[in-house]
């Protein structure tokens, strides 16, 4: 029982290691501040103000600005998850966490949990923003449907950022640029401006495998828009599931392969 | 005998190249033994393949062929446990730059799974014994070259570990400075009886530090041994520089034991023997019996930096 205990609270602190760094170094740097506060804000009042002006019913606005709130709230906490690799790899300090012994897993749920607090703080600022300045009600589904959306966006961001660390495991820094470019692909795929049931057949498959989609359109049910497809929410948290498990056993391969390479020294020269 | 690091036939190559391949061995079968306790140094010329020895060593890199064991453990199949008990320092420290040098130490003490006042009071220590309490709130983009080194010293002992890996520890540093981290590297053997493996440039750091030295050339181990030893095995000895007043038979000076060589220039003469202890009382013995007044005498005795270029040539 005691080494249990022991292992755990070793497990823990390990954890809570990638969220003290994520933390110290969001603190410290005036990008971050630009993440949660300035393109956020930025383009939720342009989108907004755009359906403002073409005069949008209410409903409608409604379904934009739930696309925006989520996409902003994605794009934040993934960076998060991503950031974890990627200060490390800046600072060309790579080698000195990987020879500590830590797991991929205390990597991606340490920087999770800052990136849902970032993440929570763009949503609730946009969410805010949406009341007193368009007067929509984001709260409407309540507060068990905003727990389980919310859930769901965080884990697919999840998702997004430890694609953008096998990328950067497998072919170097180059990849970095993955962590600001994987989300505008979501943006396309997934319904954000618009219902998936308008793309093209061919690109209506691929936004079927995305979990994001799901979520979206679970959300936006609550504000009158029957889902393109069934059992949204289901399908959505099983096939997030799936693939972070997945990503997960490819992150562990591609630092194996990292290790075998000499990437993982490359990366911290 | 008991081993920190047991090496036999260590391969690795680097492919680059997404069509055309190109290959190159790092290391060509490589047998490194390193009995626990024991300060040993990595020497050889840049490429050489240390640091790629040390990173297999330390888990960064995946061996191609051989064996490797670290602490008695395979590294194929208990790397994990050889983490925890093994910490590398390497020259030009890069640490996160946003950090102080108390919160970067936090950072890697918690990745050691270290916590609450054990973690704390690790870290104190740690400040003290690298004279960094001055230092620990401030950001690590704003250190000196000097103090970067001595956290990433500090960095590699918050696990107490029982095997430390230095890469190249004093590279770049003012000259008291590198003292100063000497006499903490010594120290620290000394005192903890940890076992370490260094690689230098610095041959005298080397001869000060390491009881044994391995020198790694293109892949290859080409000696090992005490510093002594590699001097005696390359029959490199000592010069004698002396000036006189008087003529030198040279021929029959040469003839004597253990005189390998001599350089004359004027009223002075460079005499290398095989050990200047043995053979300086024969050659004054020499000179005085033929009347030749010595007012100098120098003498140089060789040194690693001689094994180095001797087996750099």
């Amino acid at each position: 029982m005691r080494t249990y205990l022991s292992h755990l609270q070793s497990e823990i602190t390990k954890t809570r290691a990638f969220a003290f760094k994520n933390w110290i170094m969001a603190k410290r740097n005036v990008f971050t501040l630009f993440e949660i506060l300035f393109w956020p804000t930025v383009s939720f009042l342009s989108v907004g103000l755009l359906a403002e002006f073409v005069e949008l019913q209410s409903s409608m606005k409604a379904f934009i600005l739930v696309g925006v709130v989520a996409m902003s709230a994605v794009q934040v906490c993934q960076l998060d998850v991503a950031y974890s690799l990627l200060y490390d790899v800046w600072s060309k300090a790579l080698k000195h966490g990987f020879i500590a012994p830590v797991g991929t897993r205390h990597m991606v749920y340490g920087s999770l949990f800052i990136g849902m607090v970032r993440g929570g703080a763009v949503f609730l600022i946009l969410v805010g923003a949406s009341y007193v300045i368009f007067d929509f009600n984001f709260l409407i589904p309540g507060a068990g449907a905003i727990v389980l959306f919310l859930m769901g966006l965080f884990l697919s961001a999840t998702m997004v950022g430890i694609l953008v660390s096998i990328l950067v495991l497998t072919v170097g820094n180059r990849a970095e640029v993955a962590a600001w470019s994987l989300v505008s692909l979501m943006l396309l795929l997934c319904g954000i401006y618009y219902p998936v049931s308008i793309l093209p057949k061919g690109i209506m498959t691929i936004a079927k495998l995305m979990p994001l989609t799901y979520f979206l359109e679970y959300y936006r049910a609550f504000y009158g828009f029957d889902p393109t497809f069934s059992h949204v929410l289901i399908k959505g948290y099983v096939m997030v599931v799936i693939y972070l498990f997945l990503e997960m056993y490819f992150m562990k391969a591609a630092l194996r392969r990292a290790k075998r390479k000499g990437i993982l020294l490359k990366l911290s020269e | 005998m008991d081993y920190a690091v047991e090496v036999k036939n260590l391969h690795k190559t680097f492919s680059s190249g997404l069509f055309r391949k190109r290959r190159k061995s790092a290391l060509k079968g490589v047998d490194l033994m390193v009995p626990k306790g024991t300060i040993w140094g990595l020497l050889g010329p840049n490429g050489a393949g240390k640091t790629t020895l040390l990173s297999i060593l330390s888990n960064l890199l995946t061996p191609e062929k051989g064996d490797v064991r670290v602490l008695g453990m395979d590294i194929r199949t208990h790397a994990k446990d050889i983490c925890g008990r093994i910490n590398l320092s390497s020259g030009h420290a890069n640490f996160l730059w946003s950090m102080t040098v108390r919160e970067n130490l936090e950072y890697y003490a918690m990745l050691y799974g270290l916590s609450g006042e054990k973690k704390r009071r690790k870290i104190e220590n740690l400040l003290d014994l690298f004279r960094l309490q001055d230092f620990a709130k401030v950001r690590f983009e704003e250190l000196s070259t000097g103090t970067k080194q001595k956290l990433s010293l500090s960095k590699a002992l918050l696990n107490d570990p029982d095997l430390l890996f230095l890469d190249e520890p004093t590279v770049g540093l003012d000259p008291d400075v590198a003292h100063r981290i000497r006499d903490m590297i010594q120290h620290l053997h000394d005192d903890q009886g940890t076992t370490i493996l260094i690689t230098t440039h610095n041959m005298k750091e080397a001869e000060i530090l390491c009881e044994k030295v391995t020198f790694i050339m293109d892949g290859r181990i080409r000696a090992k041994g005490t510093p002594r030893d590699l001097k005696k095995e390359l029959h490199l000895g000592d010069t004698i520089h002396l000036a006189f007043q008087g003529a030198l038979p040279i021929a029959t000076l040469q003839n004597m034991e253990g005189i390998d060589h001599i350089e004359m220039k004027d009223s002075s003469c460079r005499i290398r023997v095989d050990n200047h202890r043995e053979r300086l009382p024969q050659i004054l013995d020499f000179f005085t019996a033929q009347r030749i007044i010595i007012h100098n005498i120098n003498i140089q005795e060789s040194d690693l930096e001689d094994v180095f270029i001797t087996f750099t040539k």
